[in-house]
This record gives C-alpha cells, sequence and structure tokens, in this order.
C-alpha cells in the first residue's frame, strides 16, 4: 500500500466517520447501554455526593446531641483484635524461643504475652461465646457444637435454628411462603461490639464463631463459624467417582457414583431441598464433564458454563443457580477440583456455600455487606466450618489439596480483615482465622511420633506443615502491627490450645458396660443418635464433645432419675468413678477431671447444660462414635483418623494464647476478660453482668494518654 | 459495491415486506430486536468480559461503600472517587466493541432510514425533483429532459440555479403504482425510482448518487449513476416521517435506540452478555 493509498483510507475513515455524526453518534444496543449506564452511575454517584455533603452536617449533629461523643473517654482510636483459633502456647512458645516468629516475639517485647484461660468446655463455640460476652457459658447458653432435645433425645445444632415459614399459600403442587423461615439465634447476652456500638463505637466483626444469625448493632458483620451450607448442613461435600469400591459412607459428604461414557459422563449436583413445593424434593442441577486425558483436563459443563479444569487444580468459585419454580432461584457458590481422571474419576467438590452475592439466609449485617465484600474483593466461603476437614479426613482431598484450599479461605479472609482495617480509622476490627484450628486438627499427628494415624491412611507430609502455619500467622501479625499507631491497640488471641488427640474414649459404652445406659433387649450395641437404647433403664448418656446428661425425670421425656438428691447421688458416683479412668492398654490416665455443672459459674441457662463436662487427658478424646450417640462395647481404640489433633479435653491443658501490644494488669488472663478488657479501651464501663475483669492497667494508659496530650499540645 | 448494496438492501426487504401494511412500530420493534441481538453478539465476541464484570462489580462495590459508611466523610469521598476512576474504566471496556460495531450498525441506520425516514407519495401530492451536476458544468447551458412515466405530471419547467449547478422541477403524483424519472442530459439517461405507496412502511431512496465508493456506501438504495453522465445526483424531496407514539411524533431513530436497549438490556442476561 502506497503512502499515497494510506493517506486516502484516512482520509475515508475521518470522512466516514465525520459523515455519521448526523446519525446521533449511535453505536449499538451494547456500548449504547454501556454509556448509559455510565451517564446513570455519574448521575448517581453526583447525587450521593451531594446527599453526603448536605446530610453529614445533620447526621454528626444528631450523633452529638444523643450523647455520643463516642471516643471522648477512650484510650484508644483503634482496636484490631486478632482470633487465631486453636493457637497453641506451647508451640507458640517453642517457636518464638527458636527465633521463627520475630513478629509474635517483637509484641511480647512491646507488650505482654500471656496464655489464656479457656471456658470449661474448651470447644470453639463455647470459648468464642464467652469471648465476646465476657460471660461464662451459663450466661450465654451454648455449651457445645450441639445441644440435645430432651424429648426426642436427638441433637439440636447449639447456635441457631432455622426453620420454615409460618404461613404460607397452598396452590397446587406449591406451598408460597407468605412470611420469612423462621432463623433464630440461641446464643444469649451481648456482645460487646453491641455495648460499643449504643455508645457509637463502630465495629467490624468478620467471621466470628456463633455470629449466625447476624444482630443489628452499630457496625458491620459477617457470620461465622455456625453459619450453614444451602442444604442447610454445617457442610456437606459431594464425592464423584467411576470406581465402585469407592463408594460407601462418608461422614461430612455424599457419595455420587458416575458411569463414563466416551470419555464423558453426566451427573448433576445435589441441591438444597426445595421448600416452595409440597414434596421437598431434592433441587437437583444437571451437570455433564468431558475429559480429555492427554491434557489432563476436563470440560464442566453447568448452570449454563462451561469451565475448563485441569487435574488436581481447584477451580475458581463457581455460581450456580437451583430453579426452585415459579421464577424463583436460590444460588449458591462451589468450588471444584478433580483429583484423578484414570483409571478411575475422582471429584470434589466443596460444600454448596450461600452466595455473599445473593444470599439465600442473611449472614451479614447490614444485609448489604456480604453483597459489597464480594463485589470488592470477588466471591468468598461463606460457610461457617469453611475448612473442609471432613473431605480429608474421609480421604477425598489429598493433605496437599486440603492444605491448598484452606490457604485459599485464608487468604480471602486477610483480604477482609484488611479492607476493614484501611476502613476504620476509628473503632474497632475483630477478624477470626479458622486456618489455626482446622489444620491442626488434620496434621498434629506430625508432632506426635506415636500417633496411630501415621502408620494408616494418608500421612505424607511432615511437621513442617504446623511449623509453616505458625508462621504464615506471623506473617499476618507482622502485616497488621506495621498497620498501626500509638493510638491503636492489637490484641492475637485463640480460644484455646492443641493437644494430640492418640486414642478415642467411648464414653456411652463405658456407661452401657457400668450398668448407667441400657440397650432394648436383645441388643449388644447401638446405632447413630441412641437408635436402641432403651431409655426407660437409662439414668445417663453422652452427646457431644464433652457432655454427659443424666436422663432426669420431668426434664427427659422418659428420665428415670429424680431431681434433687438423687441427681446429685448418681453425679457423685460418676465422677468417682470417671475421674481418673484408666486405658490400660497404655498405661495412662484417659479423664483427668469430672466437671459438675452445679460447680461451674452460674447463670440463667445452666438448665442446658450437660450435667457433666468430661475433663479428658492429653493424648485422648471422646471417640467419634459416642459424640453421635452410638453404643458398642469397646472402651478405648486408636484414632487413626487424619483428625489427629484436639482441644476438646480438660480446658486447664489447653489454654489459649493472648498477645497485646500494651502492659496488662495480671499474668492470668482469661477469655472472658477480652469483653471489659475492650470496653474499657473504648471508655465504657462493662456491664456487671460480665464475668470477666479488664486487663488494662489504667495507670500505664492514663499516663501515656497524658504524655500524648502534652505532646499534642506542644 | 452496488452488488453489495442490493444483497443488503434486499435482506432488509425480506425482513420488513411481511410488516409493510402493519404499525410502523411493529416494523421497527422487529429491526431493533434483531440488531439488538446482533449487536449483543458482536459485544460478547469483541469485548473484555470478564473485565466490565469486575469492573461493574466494583463500582457497585463502591455504591454500596457509600451506603455502609455514610457516616464517614472521608470515606464517601474516597468511595465517590473510585466510582468515577471505575466508570471511566467501563467506558473504556466499550471502546472496543464500539470500533468493531460502528460499521455495521451505520449500515444497519442507512438501510433503516430508507424504510422509516421519509413518507411515501400518495395521489394528488406534490414533490420536487433535485438534479445536481458535475462541477464544471452550467445548468444554465446544459441541455437537460425530464421524462416521468406515466402517472407523473410535471407542474413546473425546469428551475435552473447557477450558483448550486442544480436544475429543480416541481412535479406531481396523479395515479398510484410504481414509477420512475427519466432525465436526460446531453443525450444521456439516468433513471430515478419514484416510491408512490400506501403500505405503512415501504422502502424509500430519496437520492441517487454518481459512482464513488463513499457516496455509494451512504446512498445504497439504488444503482449508481453511470460516470459519464454529467449528474452528480438525482433527489427527490419525499416528506419526512415520524412515528406517531401516543400523538408524540418521535423521530426513529430515537424509536430504535430507545428499542434496542431495551431489547438488549432484556435479552443480556440469555445470551450472557456484560454489558
Amino acid at each position: 500500500m502506497t503512502e499515497k493509498q494510506i493517506k486516502r483510507l484516512k482520509v475515508f475513515f475521518i470522512l466516514f466517520f465525520a459523515i455519521i455524526l448526523p446519525l446521533k453518534a449511535y453505536i449499538g444496543p451494547g456500548a449504547g447501554f454501556a454509556f448509559l449506564s455510565s451517564f446513570l452511575v455519574l448521575f448517581l454517584t453526583f447525587l450521593l455526593a451531594i446527599f453526603s455533603f448536605l446530610s453529614w452536617p445533620f447526621r454528626f449533629f444528631v450523633r452529638m446531641i444523643k450523647g455520643q461523643r463516642a471516643y471522648k473517654k477512650s484510650h484508644i482510636n483503634r482496636l484490631i483484635i486478632l482470633g487465631l483459633d486453636g493457637m497453641e502456647p506451647a508451640l507458640i512458645e517453642k517457636f518464638m524461643s527458636k527465633g521463627k516468629l520475630p513478629n509474635f516475639s517483637k509484641l511480647k517485647n512491646t507488650g505482654t504475652y500471656a496464655r489464656l484461660e479457656t471456658t470449661i468446655p474448651a470447644i470453639s463455640p463455647v470459648a468464642w461465646s464467652s469471648f465476646m460476652t465476657g460471660s461464662h457459658p451459663c450466661k450465654h447458653n451454648i455449651f457445645d457444637f450441639l445441644s440435645r432435645d430432651p424429648k426426642t433425645y436427638l441433637p439440636d445444632l447449639s447456635s441457631s435454628r432455622v426453620g420454615n415459614p409460618k404461613r404460607v399459600l397452598s396452590i397446587g403442587k406449591y406451598n408460597i411462603p407468605l412470611s420469612k423461615p423462621e432463623i433464630k439465634g440461641l446464643r444469649k447476652s451481648i456482645p460487646f461490639w453491641k455495648i460499643l456500638g449504643d455508645k457509637g463505637i463502630f465495629s467490624t466483626i468478620l467471621r466470628v464463631p456463633i455470629t449466625f444469625p447476624p444482630e443489628k448493632f452499630r457496625g458491620h458483620l459477617l457470620s461465622g463459624m455456625c453459619t450453614p451450607d444451602l442444604k442447610g448442613s454445617q457442610g456437606t461435600f459431594f464425592f464423584y467417582t467411576s470406581d465402585e469400591e469407592k463408594i460407601k459412607k462418608r461422614e461430612g459428604g455424599i457419595n455420587i457414583p458416575v458411569t463414563i461414557n466416551n470419555n464423558s459422563l453426566e451427573t448433576y449436583i445435589s441441591g438444597p431441598e426445595n421448600t416452595l413445593v409440597k414434596t421437598k424434593e431434592e433441587l437437583r442441577l444437571p451437570m455433564k464433564i468431558t475429559f480429555d486425558n492427554n491434557k489432563k483436563d476436563a470440560l464442566i459443563q453447568v448452570s449454563g458454563q462451561k469451565i475448563r479444569l485441569k487435574s488436581k487444580t481447584f477451580s475458581d468459585w463457581i455460581k450456580l443457580s437451583f430453579r426452585a419454580g415459579l421464577g424463583i432461584k436460590v444460588k449458591a457458590i462451589c468450588r471444584f477440583y478433580i483429583s484423578q481422571l484414570d483409571p478411575h474419576f475422582e471429584m470434589y467438590l466443596t460444600p454448596l456455600n450461600i452466595d455473599p452475592e445473593k444470599p439465600a439466609l442473611p449472614i451479614s449485617y447490614p444485609f448489604i455487606y456480604s453483597v459489597y465484600l464480594a463485589k470488592l474483593l470477588g466471591s468468598y466461603i461463606t460457610l461457617g466450618e469453611a475448612n473442609d476437614t471432613w473431605a480429608l479426613n474421609e480421604g477425598v482431598l489429598s493433605e496437599q489439596a486440603f492444605l491448598e484450599l484452606s490457604y485459599y479461605n485464608h487468604q480471602e479472609w486477610e483480604n477482609m480483615l484488611f479492607n476493614a482495617m484501611n476502613k476504620t480509622k476509628k473503632g474497632m476490627v475483630v477478624s477470626w482465622f479458622e486456618t489455626t484450628d482446622s489444620i491442626q486438627h488434620m496434621f498434629f499427628r506430625y508432632l506426635d511420633e506415636k500417633h496411630p494415624a501415621l502408620k494408616t491412611g494418608q500421612a505424607k507430609m511432615s511437621k513442617k506443615v504446623i511449623e509453616d502455619l505458625y508462621q504464615k500467622m506471623d506473617e499476618l501479625v507482622g502485616k497488621v502491627y506495621n498497620q498501626l499507631d500509638d493510638k491503636s491497640v492489637l490484641v492475637v488471641m485463640s480460644d484455646h490450645g492443641f493437644k494430640s488427640f492418640r486414642r478415642c474414649v467411648n464414653l456411652n459404652s463405658w456407661l452401657y458396660k457400668n450398668g448407667y445406659l441400657s440397650l432394648k433387649a436383645g441388643k449388644l450395641r447401638s446405632e447413630e443418635w441412641f437408635k436402641d437404647v432403651d431409655w426407660e433403664k437409662t439414668k445417663a448418656y453422652g452427646l457431644g464433645l464433652g457432655g454427659v446428661y443424666i436422663n432426669q425425670k420431668g426434664r427427659e421425656s422418659k428420665g428415670i432419675v429424680n431431681t434433687g438428691e438423687e441427681t446429685k447421688a448418681l453425679k457423685k458416683e460418676l465422677i468417682q468413678k470417671l475421674n481418673g479412668l484408666k486405658d490400660e492398654e497404655c498405661g495412662a490416665i484417659a479423664i483427668n477431671k469430672v466437671f459438675d455443672r452445679d460447680e461451674l459459674p452460674p447463670g440463667p441457662y445452666k438448665e442446658n447444660c450437660p450435667d457433666l463436662i468430661i475433663g479428658y487427658n492429653e493424648g485422648y478424646r471422646v471417640s467419634w462414635e459416642s459424640v453421635t450417640g452410638k453404643v458398642n462395647d469397646i472402651f478405648f481404640e486408636d484414632n487413626t483418623k487424619a483428625w489427629s489433633g484436639d482441644h476438646c479435653i480438660d480446658p486447664r491443658i489447653v489454654p489459649g494464647i493472648f498477645f497485646i501490644n500494651k502492659k496488662i494488669n495480671t499474668s492470668t488472663p482469661s477469655i472472658v476478660d477480652i469483653a471489659p478488657t475492650t470496653l474499657e479501651l473504648f471508655g465504657v464501663n462493662p456491664p456487671a453482668h460480665m464475668d470477666g475483669h479488664s486487663l488494662i492497667n489504667k495507670e500505664i494508659f492514663y499516663q501515656a494518654k497524658k504524655e500524648g496530650n502534652t505532646r499534642e499540645k506542644e | 459495491m452496488w452488488f453489495f448494496n442490493s444483497i443488503f438492501g434486499k435482506i432488509f426487504e425480506f425482513i420488513f415486506i411481511p410488516f409493510s401494511k402493519m404499525n410502523p412500530w411493529i416494523g421497527m420493534a422487529v429491526a431493533s430486536f434483531l440488531t439488538g441481538i446482533f449487536m449483543l453478539a458482536i459485544f460478547r465476541w469483541t469485548s473484555n468480559q470478564e473485565g466490565i464484570r469486575n469492573v461493574k462489580n466494583k463500582i457497585k462495590a463502591h455504591l454500596l461503600e457509600i451506603r455502609l459508611y455514610k457516616d464517614n466523610l472521608s470515606l464517601s469521598l474516597k468511595a465517590q472517587g473510585n466510582i468515577l476512576r471505575y466508570n471511566l474504566k467501563y467506558v473504556g471496556y466499550s471502546a472496543k466493541p464500539m470500533v468493531f460495531m460502528i460499521i455495521p450498525i451505520v449500515l444497519i441506520i442507512i438501510q433503516l432510514n430508507f424504510w422509516f425516514g421519509y413518507e411515501s407519495l400518495s395521489k394528488g401530492q406534490n414533490f420536487i425533483l433535485k438534479v445536481k451536476l458535475k462541477q464544471g458544468y452550467n445548468p444554465l447551458h446544459t441541455n437537460i429532459v425530464l421524462k416521468p412515466s406515466s402517472g407523473i405530471i410535471i407542474e413546473t419547467p425546469p428551475l435552473r440555479i447557477e450558483e448550486e449547478g442544480e436544475i429543480d422541477w416541481r412535479l406531481a403524483v396523479a395515479e398510484e403504482g410504481s414509477s420512475n424519472l427519466q432525465i436526460l442530459v446531453n443525450g444521456q439517461s439516468a433513471i430515478k425510482t419514484l416510491t408512490v405507496s400506501q403500505n405503512s412502511i415501504c422502502r424509500i431512496s430519496p437520492i441517487k448518487v454518481q459512482h464513488n465508493i463513499f457516496q455509494e456506501i451512504l446512498y445504497p438504495g439504488e444503482p449508481p449513476i453511470k460516470k459519464d453522465i454529467p449528474i452528480q445526483s438525482i433527489e427527490i424531496k419525499y416528506p419526512q416521517k415520524r412515528m406517531n407514539l401516543f400523538g408524540w411524533h418521535i423521530h426513529w431513530i430515537i424509536a430504535y435506540f430507545i428499542l434496542s436497549i431495551i431489547f438488549g438490556f432484556a435479552f443480556k442476561g440469555f445470551l450472557k452478555v456484560e454489558i
């Protein structure tokens, strides 16, 4: 093309576009719509800007006259609390002494480090409820993950209840809801961020356990542990396999067998129950998977999307849409992981998480907060117990894949934390991290050379996993520490520690063999949830991770033990027999101490507390069978699962950790002290119902405040 | 060029003929729907869909941020700044598909203008015919003869405007039916079609132009005037057509703009297009 021709071409295009101007510069619906949207956004932004400017003085004035001059009495501007679930003091002390945790060491040297007394029992939902309310369990009503229904002896989730709508309109095959589903939180008492909010102090609470359903307060909250998945469970994974031998019952998951035809298979995703139809059938999404064995990848076609996925790689969050009927869609997000293409196809699918952009249940306060985070940072895991420990326990995920998935989740939480910190120059941010808990649960055996699980199942990693975990948390602490100013306080804490879980104690079997629990005639064992228990001859039963209940008359539907002296005597007898219970096979004490609820700090919900709480010795824990109400003839057995570390033992041997960049007034802080301490830091008097005490060394704070004020004046 | 124009024109004829006797809004809705879908497809193939999705999410996030941090003036202002920043990025993402869309959409609009831009003539109606000569030809000294087909009456003798290089006639329609006008210049002839119809929408070509690629793109309704004929263009001044919306007369392009956006918006989810 000659220069002249190029010039002509240029002139042609200039003229062409110049002449089409009379066509109103319309350039199609797509771009037209983009420009229209863009204009609308500008217009809306402009309106919001004007509104913000005009209304801000009024809102400021209203806050003033309401007496919410929030920070007038506050000793600090900002408090950051990092909750690293299950961080073990013995390990952190060891790694600090070896110089492997420089940021924790810095925090210790500039402020305080102490072991943190945990709750009885030392279980996360219990401990974090005490953390937020400053009260012992009998005041907040959370005693375990599970509670029991005394009418049926069946378990309930202790923290919340999600029921169907109360009013429905029945038309044909549909039950059209006329009211919202009943979502009720069962944790009692008041979290300290609510008290702070009433005084005008803003907080962001990220994923702290037992915050589902989210409660109204002045701040933002994203619900944490106990937030259900879309199936209403605490996390149900899916395992697709063409290997018939691998189809077996899996705890926490569903097996879906598949048949391969010409390198492809057709299957489905099992969704929630459709409450819109009377038959309440399960909603299903058809799914087609086509493989390319040479490329080691597959094409997954589901919910109108095509996802190409390499073997042994996690997909991004995939949005799913279940059609319930009448134009109603239920949205979920999930991740796929193909663990094997040949000789058998094997694929893991995460539990169906509530889509934070279109939540089927409220998972944040305000409602738009979860939407905001998803729009800003991308989709994220919303399930309360996010890291899929059961998938690793059941051999569906490899250790490596589990770690990868857990650290993906952790990164999402870090992003949320730093976003909240950037937005909170004054106020409080509390961020909870499950990573430390779940990785220790699943890899603690590498720290215990005698652990039975090292000889079975997956054991390809080393104790480096735990060391790496602690170092990663150290990096997180370092990043947060570097953003602190003089008037910021950083607290890093865990709710409990961790110990090896080598041996299982079948508590219900012990109760059976010792005549406290009876089976129906002709039965020598019982299936889950006391299926074959004869309640009319049973005096006591164990349920959950540490509780023993007396089958009490007037309380349990088939109770046989009288209240008062008879119950007292039975409890005394059980305590005597169980205290110091010996595992003859290993020659070790299995139970250190049995706690009687009557000797625990009192509260209005004591009646819901198990009558006895078992304090297992290090290396022991209640067996998987006993937790779910199974009875057999074995008292003690090896724990051969990957879930090899635990903390549901004697609380005195699993304290948590407590770091603060200030000096405190005691060397023995307790988890119930955090709430009053926080209130005190912001100049708010802790309410009388709190059991804890402020850890603030007031003299140091007042001195520092005085010096700060003098410096400001100068 | 004429080959392309005639095929393109036939496609539109094929689309509109079934609706020619119906209310023009039906034809307009069909045209808007088809082009809406076509443009959505182009937008999907040529735009950065992931980028647009991300940038729209960021805009929405910062809008929510204003609501969430309403008591914090500095955060609200920052959020507004971010909205503007991402809005610019959003417009930037629309630029590429616009470049791809602009040529087909211009060609479509030119064709639609034949169908919706002008009223056809009817019996008893008069109109102006303008013949523009090529440069160098003086209308006063050019031998030009107009021979209309039967049913068309020449009402005035030719008006020769030397400054414009133009010769005009006023004619009138005496009978309905397809007609044409033969113009003889220095012994050579050019034929201009004339549309006399009672259909609510029909194809009207107001101008016939000299053989020139650029002119032919803009006025593709008829074959071009042969090069050796000293006529630049032949134009019939048809009355401008307006779309009647409950008594409000609007330009067809406004109707087209709104309808095609509505269709685009309605079907973007179905076609999985992020706009």
